[in-house]
C-alpha cells in the first residue's frame, strides 16, 4: 500500500513537470503524512546528512576532472587517436565513437558528460560523411552509458555508499562488463550501419597513428593513475578522484596548454553547478529512502520474493526486469538510493555476491538512461546533436537491444563478472 | 525594478564566486592531505571534516542557483502533449509544490535549529548550525523564486526558459538548455 | 493495564544484527512483549540502514525516531563530558567499567544527557579497543612511531595517537576497509568483535592487545517521545534495557574471546604487551588527560578518578 502511495505521488509529480528532486521531496512529505509521522525535521535533517558524506566527495572531483579534460583538449585528442586507428574502416566513425567512448569512460564517471562530449565532436563529422544522423546520435547515447560501468564511476560510488559495498571492488569488477557492452555496440553497429552509403576516411600511415597516439598519451595515462592508484593501494577512491582532477588540470595547462588560468573559473563553476544538481537529487532521494526503509518495505519485499530466493538467476532476472521498468521513469542516482536499501536484504538472503549485484544493478540503471520517457542521456544527445528526441529514441533502439543482451548474458553466466574480478583483486 | 535586477545579478555573481571557492577549497584540502601523507607522513586533521562541510554548502547553494537556471532535471514528455492552458496549469502547480517543499525545508531547519546549534563538529569545533543551517538559505532562495513563478503563472505569464525546461522544446540552437 | 498503549518503537544501530547488541535487543524485545502483553513492537534497523548513529541521535533529539544504540565517542559534539570515556587507559578491566557505569558516575552522565533531549536507558558495552596494523607487532612505545592510524572523528583519539608518535587520520568507518586494503593507512583500532565482523583480518597482519580505550554503548531514547509515555511505560523501557544489558554484556565478553580466536585462525599475529611497557605507554599519554580537561570538564574527570580510586580500594 505504502509503495503504491509512493509511486502514485512520484508519477503525478513527474507528469506535471516537477523536477525529479522536488518530486522526491514531495513524495517524502506525502509518505510521512501517510505513515502518521509528519515532521518537517525529517526532511531538513535527511537532506543535509546525505551530502555530509566524505566518500561522495569523489563525485565533484570526478566531475571536475571531466570538465578539465574537455576544456583542456584531452577529449579531442582521444577522438583523433581513435580516428587514426579505425577511421578508414567501413562504418569507421561508428567504431571511432565506441573506442572513444571506452577511453573516455575510463577517465570520467558521468554518462551525460561523456555522451555530450562524444556527440559534440563526432555528430558533425558523421553528418557530413553521410551517416544516418538519428542512428549515429543513438550510438553516442548508448556509448555514453558505458561511462558509469567502466571505472571511475559516480554510480558505483553512490551504490557503494548506499549499500556499504567496497567501491574498489565495484570499480575493478566493472571493467569486463563495460568492455562487453562496447563489443555489443560494435556488433550492433556493424549490422545496422551497412546500409549507409558512406565514403570511408583515408587510411592513415603508421607514422601518423604513432603521432596521434603520442598526442593522446597524456590522456591515456590517466586511467592507469586512477585504477593503478586504487588497485595498488596508493589512494582511496575519493583521493584518486582528486588526483585525477589535479592531473587533468596539469596536462591541460602545462602540456597541451589549451587551458588558460582565466578559463579555470568557468570550468570550476561548471563542475560546481553539476555537482549541486547531482547531490541535491541524492539528498532528496535520501528523504524518500529513509521513509521507505522505516516503513519496513525491504522486509516485505524479501517475503514477497521468497519463492525465488533460492534460485539466484531467476531472482536476478526478476529484479532486472523490475529495474528496467523503474529505469523508464527514474534517473540513475535516485534509483540506486531508493532501491539499494530495499534490495540489499533480498540479495543477502539469496547469497548473491553484493559486488556482482551492484554491477548488474548499475548496468541496468544505465540502460534506463536510454529508455523513454525519462532518459537523461537521450535528452542530452538530442540537445547537443540537434536531433528531435523521438528520432534519437528510434536511433538508439538497436543499441539498447544489444546492451540488454549483454545484461542477460551476465545473468546467465555470472562468472563473466566474478572470475575477472577475482583475478584483478 | 532595474535596481532590483542589478542586486539580483550581483547576488548571483557572489554565489558563483563562493561555489568556485568551495570546490577549489575541497580540492586543495583533500589533495594536500594525499601529498602530506606520502611526502611527509603527516596530514591535516581538519581536512576530512572541513571538506565535507564545504561539500554541503556547495550542494545546497548550488541547488538554489540551479533552480534559478532551470537546471534541475525533470520529465518533459507529458507536459508536451498539453495545450497552452494545460501547460500554464502545470507550471503553476509545480511551483506551488516546490514552494511547499521550500517551506517544509525552512520549517524543519527552524525546528531543529537549537539541536544543531548545540552540537559542535568533533574536530574543528564549530557549531553544526553553520553546516545544517545552509538549508535556510536554500529554502528561502528557492521558495521566493517559486512563489514568483507561481504568481506569474497565475497571471498567465511563464518565462521562455521555464517553458523550455518543462516541455523540452528548446530553440533550434538548443538555447535555454542548461547542459 | 490501561496505562500501556499500542506502540511501535524504532531502534537503529550501526552494527550488524549478529553483533552482541543483537542479543541485547532480542532480550529487550522479549521483555517488552511480556510486560506489555505484546502491545509494543520493537522495530530494529541494523548496519546503519537508517543512517549513522550521530544522525540517528539528532533524530532522537528532534523526536523523529524513538531509540538508538550508539557508542559515546561520536556524541562528544552534543555532550562534551562524554569525552571522558575516550581518555586513554581509563579502565583496566570490564568489571571496573561495569562498576563505574552502573553506579553513581553513570547516573550522573545520564542526567547530563537529559539536558540534550536524550534519555539513557542503560549502559551496554562496545568493549576494549585494540590496535591492528600491517607493519609490525606493537610491543613497545616506539612501535607506534609513524604508523598511519585511522581514528574516529574525535580530538582525544587524535591527540592520544599523535602523542604516541603515530600519524592519526580521522576517517568515516565505511572507508576504513578500503583504506586498509589499499594501504592508504596502516592501522586501525577497534574491539576484537568489530575486527572480526568487519573482516579486517583480510587486510591487516598484526593485532596487539593495547586495550587503550573502553567504549560503552548507550541505549538512548528520545526525550520528547519519552515524556509522552506514562510512568509505567517509562519504567518498562528502563527495566527492559537493563535486562538487555545483562545479556548483551555476557554475549559481548564471550564473543570477544571467540573473535580473538577467529582472527588468529584467519592468520593475524597476536601479541600482548608486557606490564612495564604498558606503564611506559600510559605515562607517555598522561598529558592527554590535562589537555582535554577543559573540554570534558575538570569536575567530571575528578569524579571519575575518585570513583575509580574507590573501586580500586586505594
Ligand atoms: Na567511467
Ligand atoms: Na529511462
Amino acid at each position: 500500500m505504502i509503495l503504491g502511495v509512493f509511486l502514485a505521488t512520484l508519477f503525478a509529480g513527474l507528469a506535471i513537470g516537477l523536477p525529479v528532486a522536488f518530486a522526491l521531496i514531495f513524495c517524502g512529505i506525502v509518505l510521512m503524512s501517510w505513515m502518521g509521522i509528519f515532521n518537517p525535521q525529517i526532511v531538513s535533517q535527511q537532506m543535509v546528512s546525505g551530502a555530509n558524506t566524505f566518500t561522495l566527495l569523489a563525485i565533484p572531483f570526478f566531475l571536475l576532472a571531466g570538465e578539465l579534460m574537455n576544456a583542456g583538449g584531452l577529449s579531442r585528442r582521444i577522438v583523433d587517436f581513435a580516428v587514426a586507428c579505425v577511421g578508414h574502416l567501413r562504418g569507421g566513425l561508428g567504431y571511432v565513437a565506441v573506442i572513444a567512448a571506452v577511453v573516455m569512460a575510463s577517465l570520467s564517471g558521468s554518462a551525460a558528460a561523456d555522451s555530450a562530449a562524444l556527440a559534440a565532436i563526432l555528430i558533425p563529422m558523421m553528418k557530413s560523411a553521410g551517416y544516418h544522423v538519428p542512428r549515429s546520435a543513438g550510438l553516442m547515447a548508448a556509448g555514453g552509458v558505458i561511462a558509469p560501468v567502466i571505472p571511475p564511476s559516480i554510480a558505483f560510488i553512490i551504490f557503494g555508499v548506499a549499500a556499504n559495498v567496497s567501491i574498489t571492488a565495484l570499480f575493478l569488477g566493472g571493467i569486463v562488463p563495460g568492455l562487453l557492452m562496447a563489443l555489443a555496440l560494435i556488433a550492433a553497429w556493424a549490422v545496422v550501419s551497412g546500409r549507409d552509403a558512406v565514403a570511408p576516411l583515408p587510411r592513415q600511415s603508421a607514422r601518423e597513428r604513432g603521432k596521434a597516439a603520442l598526442r593522446a598519451a597524456w590522456a591515456l595515462v590517466m586511467p592507469v593513475i586512477i585504477l593503478g592508484g586504487i588497485r595498488f593501494g596508493v589512494f582511496t577512491p575519493t583521493e584518486a578522484a582528486v588526483v585525477a582532477a589535479v592531473y587533468a588540470l596539469f596536462v591541460g595547462m602545462f602540456v597541451y596548454r589549451e587551458l588558460r588560468l582565466r578559463d579555470l573559473y568557468g570550468v570550476f563553476l561548471n563542475a560546481a553547478k553539476m555537482t549541486a544538481v547531482v547531490l541535491f537529487l541524492v539528498s532528496a532521494a535520501l528523504v524518500t529512502s529513509w521513509l521507505i526503509t522505516r516503513a519496513n518495505i525491504p522486509a516485505e519485499l524479501t517475503r514477497f520474493l521468497s519463492p525465488v530466493i533460492d534460485r539466484p538467476r531467476l531472482l536476478m532476472l526478476v529484479i532486472v526486469l523490475l529495474l528496467l521498468l523503474v529505469g523508464m521513469v527514474l534517473d540513475l542516482a535516485p534509483t540506486i538510493l531508493i532501491l539499494s536499501p530495499v534490495l540489499m536484504p533480498v540479495i543477502g538472503a539469496a547469497g548473491i555476491d553484493p559486488v556482482y549485484f551492484g554491477i548488474i544493478f548499475v548496468m541496468t540503471c544505465c540502460i534506463g538512461l536510454l529508455t523513454p520517457p525519462v532518459g537523461v542521456v537521450l535528452n542530452v544527445v538530442s540537445g547537443v546533436a540537434r536531433v528531435p528526441l523521438g528520432q534519437v529514441v528510434f536511433g538508439v533502439f538497436p543499441f539498447l537491444i544489444a546492451q540488454v543482451c549483454v545484461l542477460l548474458l551476465l545473468i546467465a553466466i555470472p562468472e563473466l563478472v566474478t572470475v575477472p574480478l577475482d583475478a584483478l583483486r | 525594478m532595474v535596481v532590483l535586477q542589478r542586486i539580483g545579478g550581483l547576488l548571483v555573481r557572489l554565489v558563483e564566486v563562493v561555489l568556485v571557492l568551495l570546490l577549489a577549497g575541497m580540492v586543495a584540502m583533500v589533495f594536500v592531505n594525499v601529498v602530506l601523507r606520502y611526502g611527509f607522513n603527516s596530514g591535516l586533521t581538519i581536512s576530512e571534516e572541513m571538506s565535507r562541510y564545504f561539500f554541503v554548502w556547495l550542494t545546497f547553494l548550488g541547488a538554489a542557483l540551479a533552480f534559478r537556471d532551470h537546471a534541475h532535471v525533470g520529465v518533459e514528455t507529458f507536459v508536451r502533449w498539453l495545450g497552452p492552458r494545460g501547460r500554464l496549469i502545470c507550471v503553476a502547480l509545480s511551483n506551488a509544490i516546490i514552494l511547499l517543499c521550500a517551506v517544509v525545508l525552512i520549517w524543519g531547519t527552524w525546528r531543529q535549529h537549537a539541536i544543531n546549534a548545540s552540537m559542535t563538529a568533533p574536530v574543528v569545533g564549530i557549531s553544526m548550525i553553520w553546516v545544517y543551517g545552509v538549508t535556510y538559505v536554500t529554502g528561502l532562495a528557492i521558495g521566493v523564486m517559486a512563489l514568483g513563478r507561481f504568481l506569474l503563472a497565475l497571471a498567465g505569464r511563464v518565462s521562455e526558459a521555464e517553458m523550455a525546461r518543462i516541455t523540452g522544446d528548446y530553440g533550434p540552437d538548443g538555447a535555454g538548455r542548461a547542459e | 493495564a490501561a496505562e500501556i498503549q499500542t506502540r511501535t518503537i524504532t531502534v537503529s544501530n550501526g552494527v550488524a544484527e549478529t553483533h552482541p547488541v543483537g542479543n541485547g535487543v532480542e532480550a529487550m524485545r522479549e521483555c517488552m512483549a511480556e510486560r506489555t502483553d505484546g502491545k509494543w513492537t520493537l522495530n530494529a534497523f541494523w548496519s546503519g540502514a537508517l543512517g549513522g548513529d550521530l544522525d540517528a541521535t539528532q533524530a532522537l533529539r528532534s523526536g523523529t525516531q524513538e531509540m538508538v544504540i550508539t557508542s559515546t565517542s561520536p556524541l562528544v559534539g552534543i555532550e562534551p563530558a562524554l569525552g571522558v570515556f575516550d581518555l586513554p587507559f581509563l579502565f583496566s578491566s570490564a568489571e571496573e567499567a561495569d562498576a563505574v557505569l552502573d553506579g553513581e558516575f553513570g547516573a550522573m552522565m545520564s542526567e547530563k544527557l537529559e539536558a540534550s533531549g536524550l534519555v539513557n536507558l542503560a549502559w551496554w558495552e562496545n568493549g576494549f579497543r585494540n590496535l591492528t596494523n600491517s607493519v609490525r607487532p606493537i610491543t613497545r612505545l616506539e612501535d607506534f612511531a609513524g604508523l598511519r592510524v585511522r581514528v574516529m572523528q574525535n580530538n582525544i583519539f587524535l591527540d592520544t595517537f599523535q602523542t604516541l608518535g603515530a600519524n592519526p587520520t580521522p576517517m568515516a568507518f565505511g572507508e576504513v576497509f578500503t583504506a586498509l586494503e589499499t594501504k592508504a593507512i596502516d592501522a586501525q583500532e577497534n574491539p576484537f568483535v568489530t575486527i572480526d565482523t568487519s573482516k579486517f583480518y583480510e587486510v591487516q597482519d598484526y593485532v596487539s592487545n593495547t586495550q587503550h580505550a573502553y567504549t560503552p554503548f548507550m541505549v538512548l531514547f528520545s526525550k520528547p517521545i519519552f515524556d509522552t509515555y506514562s510512568p509505567e511505560e517509562q519504567q518498562i523501557l528502563r527495566d527492559c534495557a537493563i535486562i538487555g544489558r545483562d545479556v548483551q554484556r555476557r554475549v559481548s565478553r564471550e564473543l570477544s574471546q571467540q573473535s580473538l580466536e577467529n582472527i588468529q585462525a584467519a592468520g593475524m599475529e597476536y601479541n600482548e604487551l608486557d606490564l612495564a611497557e604498558m606503564e611506559r605507554i600510559r605515562e607517555a599519554v598522561a598529558g592527554v588527560y590535562e589537555r582535554h580537561a577543559a573540554t570534558i570538564g575538570q569536575d567530571v574527570i575528578d569524579q571519575m578518578m575518585a570513583e575509580l580510586a574507590r573501586i580500586r580500594g586505594q
